[in-house]
């Protein structure tokens, strides 16, 4: 089945190409779209709501054409945007109701479902306060609740972890997570961050400068360029010595080693290498791959 | 809560005793469900509905329903100014049978009053939505462009009427009670009514547009006084000066500028051939069909300068 697909999709603005000749297919579960600011990421989300035209080629949303069919696809899509969109005097309660009444839901039903969906993303008492007074964490997630609010088959979140802190970040990906595989609910997700949409798509969409650099199922890409950090207390460079050894790639990246995972035996070997050198592990890590990496390596694989 | 029904349909049902203290011999036991997450499947209504429940909240916005207490104050504080008038004139009428308040001039003298509540409120109605750019929620949903601004439009304007067809209404209703020596004044009151229409619809038209220039409530506030200020203080000014030089004719059609007056001479005047409420003569003839063109074309305006800016700030 096919969620959404862009067909040579392309949009320039008076003094810059935004897209240029897209070529995308996105399936059920969770999709990441990573590109660095500028590389399209917003202007394809507005043309998937049918917001904005294109001015080459063509996209469909669950099978409907976003020029033509533009008000049906909002119909049962719901969209979370980059920026900051709640109006500070209205209960986080109030507005998700008021976003539900937006897409057509019946007043009680409307009440049931931004209650339900309030407590999904995890606002609880707060949601009857103005929302003046949230900090980030909370506003991403009303944000992330009105988009929800109308059980919509696809959302588009641009950006849902911009201004979090660490702990925000993990806990907004779980919910990602959680919205794709419990709720049925197709996600499209935007990052400028490859490492962090690694851990919860299915697959991911590389674009820049408004081109397609790579698309592929998470497996292809976790194995193509997998590596973990290592930090263990004393001993980085015997670690190292003996990791290399027995025939593994590694780097020293400060106090850490950067290893490279080829395979699940990897693993092993680590875990064996540090034990037979009695050293003390204080983390393993799965590597934050960034945008850069993929730059680095041509899509080859 | 409605979060917790009673009787969750399907999904995973573990109800799970709360509490494990006695809480009563034959108590209710609460009781926690977690019953994942649940699809919509009811009615999705059109644009239609969605539209009216969008020109609601705003109206609601407008007079502070549901927002902190001091949201309230001004359009309720203004509120109450537009009723004393009726109140008193009742009060008038009981005590001595004599009418304090006509019908049709009821909007003119109180043209102030109304002035300050579409230029404090106006801007609440559009404002805050482009600041903190709720707009492109709207947009991503079935609502489409000329929803919204109908909506915005719509909402203005029923508080408009409702802040003159009140007081109007009571003091029909007082009058009735009071049991006035002659028949009651029912036309003058309908022509009142109809006038109402005309001022809400042509000052919520000019108010929403001009204060949905700035995303700045302070800004649209003062934008929208300074316009009604402009247009009655020129609109006074060149008829005190054609009547000082005997051109009566030229000073009726300066009354006009003032929409107040223009709102005035087009429907109560106009329409139902009622007393002007300028202090002096409105253009006969030819000039009652210039004041209702004019009018019109006002309110026409004022759309298409609201779509041109929203269609603007909706391809940002």
């Amino acid at each position: 089945m096919t969620i959404l697909a862009t067909e040579e999709l392309s949009r320039s603005f008076p003094r810059v190409t935004a897209l240029d000749r897209l070529t995308v297919t996105v399936g059920p579960g969770v999709t990441g779209l990573v590109g660095a600011n500028g590389a399209g990421k917003s202007t394809l989300i507005k043309i998937l709501l049918g917001l904005l035209p294109p001015s080459g080629g063509g996209a469909r949303v669950l099978g409907m054409d976003v020029t033509a069919q533009g008000a049906e696809i909002r119909r049962v899509v719901g969209y979370m945007p980059e920026h900051d969109c709640l109006p500070p005097d209205l209960s986080a309660t109030e507005f998700t109701v008021h976003m539900a009444r937006m897409s057509g839901l019946p007043r009680t039903a409307a009440r049931e479902r931004a209650a339900d969906v309030l407590r999904h993303v995890g606002l609880y008492e707060e949601r009857y306060r103005p929302m003046g007074g949230y900090s980030t964490g909370m506003k991403q997630r009303v944000k992330l609740a009105q988009a929800l609010v109308h059980d919509p088959r696809v959302v588009f979140l641009d950006e849902p972890t911009n201004g979090l802190d660490p702990q925000g970040r993990d806990e907004m990906l779980a919910l990602i997570r959680r919205i794709g595989a419990e709720f049925g609910i197709s996600v499209l997700v935007t990052s400028h961050l490859l490492g962090e949409l690694e851990r919860i798509c299915d697959h991911v969409i590389v674009i820049d400068g408004g081109r397609l650099l790579r698309s592929s199922a998470i497996g292809e890409f976790t194995q193509a360029t997998q590596t973990v950090t290592v930090e263990v207390e004393d001993g980085r460079d015997l670690l190292a010595a003996r990791l290399t050894e027995l025939g593994e790639t590694v780097t020293t990246e400060g106090r850490a080693l950067l290893l490279r995972v080829r395979a699940p035996q990897t693993y092993d070997v680590l875990r064996d290498a540090v034990c037979d050198l009695d050293l003390c592990l204080i983390r393993v890590e799965q590597g934050r791959q960034r945008i850069e990496d993929v730059f680095k390596e041509p899509a080859d694989v | 809560m409605s979060d917790l029904p009673a009787s969750p349909p399907g999904g995973p049902v573990n109800p799970v005793p709360h509490g494990s203290g006695p809480r009563g011999p034959a108590g209710p036991v609460g009781v926690i469900h977690d019953i994942g997450y649940r699809h919509y499947d009811g009615p999705r209504l059109g644009r239609g509905p969605a539209t009216v429940a969008l020109a609601v909240h705003t109206l609601r916005g407008v007079f502070g329903l549901g927002r902190p207490a001091r949201s309230k104050i001004i359009p309720f504080a203004l509120f109450g100014i537009m009723m004393l008038p009726a109140v008193v004139s009742i009060a008038v009428m009981a005590m001595v049978q004599q009418r304090a308040m006509e019908y049709t001039p009821y909007a003119t003298i109180m043209q102030p009053v109304l002035a300050i509540f579409l230029a404090s409120q106006s801007p609440y109605a559009v404002a805050p939505d482009l600041r903190f750019r709720v707009l492109p929620l709207y947009l991503s949903r079935p609502v489409g462009l000329w929803d919204y601004v109908g909506a915005k439009l719509a909402a203005m304007a029923v508080a408009m009427f409702t802040l003159l067809a009140v007081p109007l209404t009571v003091l029909y209703v007082g009058e009735l009670l009071v049991d006035m020596p002659g028949p009651p004044q029912t036309s003058e009151y309908l022509a009142g009514m109809a006038g109402a229409v005309g001022y809400a619809v042509l000052l919520a038209s000019l108010g929403v547009a001009i204060a949905s220039f700035t995303p700045r409530r302070g800004l649209g506030v003062a934008s929208v006084i300074a316009l009604y200020l402009l247009a009655s203080g020129v609109s006074t000014v060149v008829a005190a000066v054609m009547e000082s030089v005997n051109d009566y004719a030229a000073a009726g059609w300066a009354w006009l500028i003032n929409p107040f007056f223009l709102v005035d001479a087009a429907i109560p005047v106009g329409l139902f051939g009622t007393e002007p409420a300028a202090p002096g003569a409105y253009p006969t003839g030819v000039g009652v069909a210039a004041a209702i063109v004019l009018m019109l074309a006002l309110i026409a305006l004022s759309m298409v300068a609201l779509i041109a800016r929203y269609r603007k700030a909706a391809s940002r």
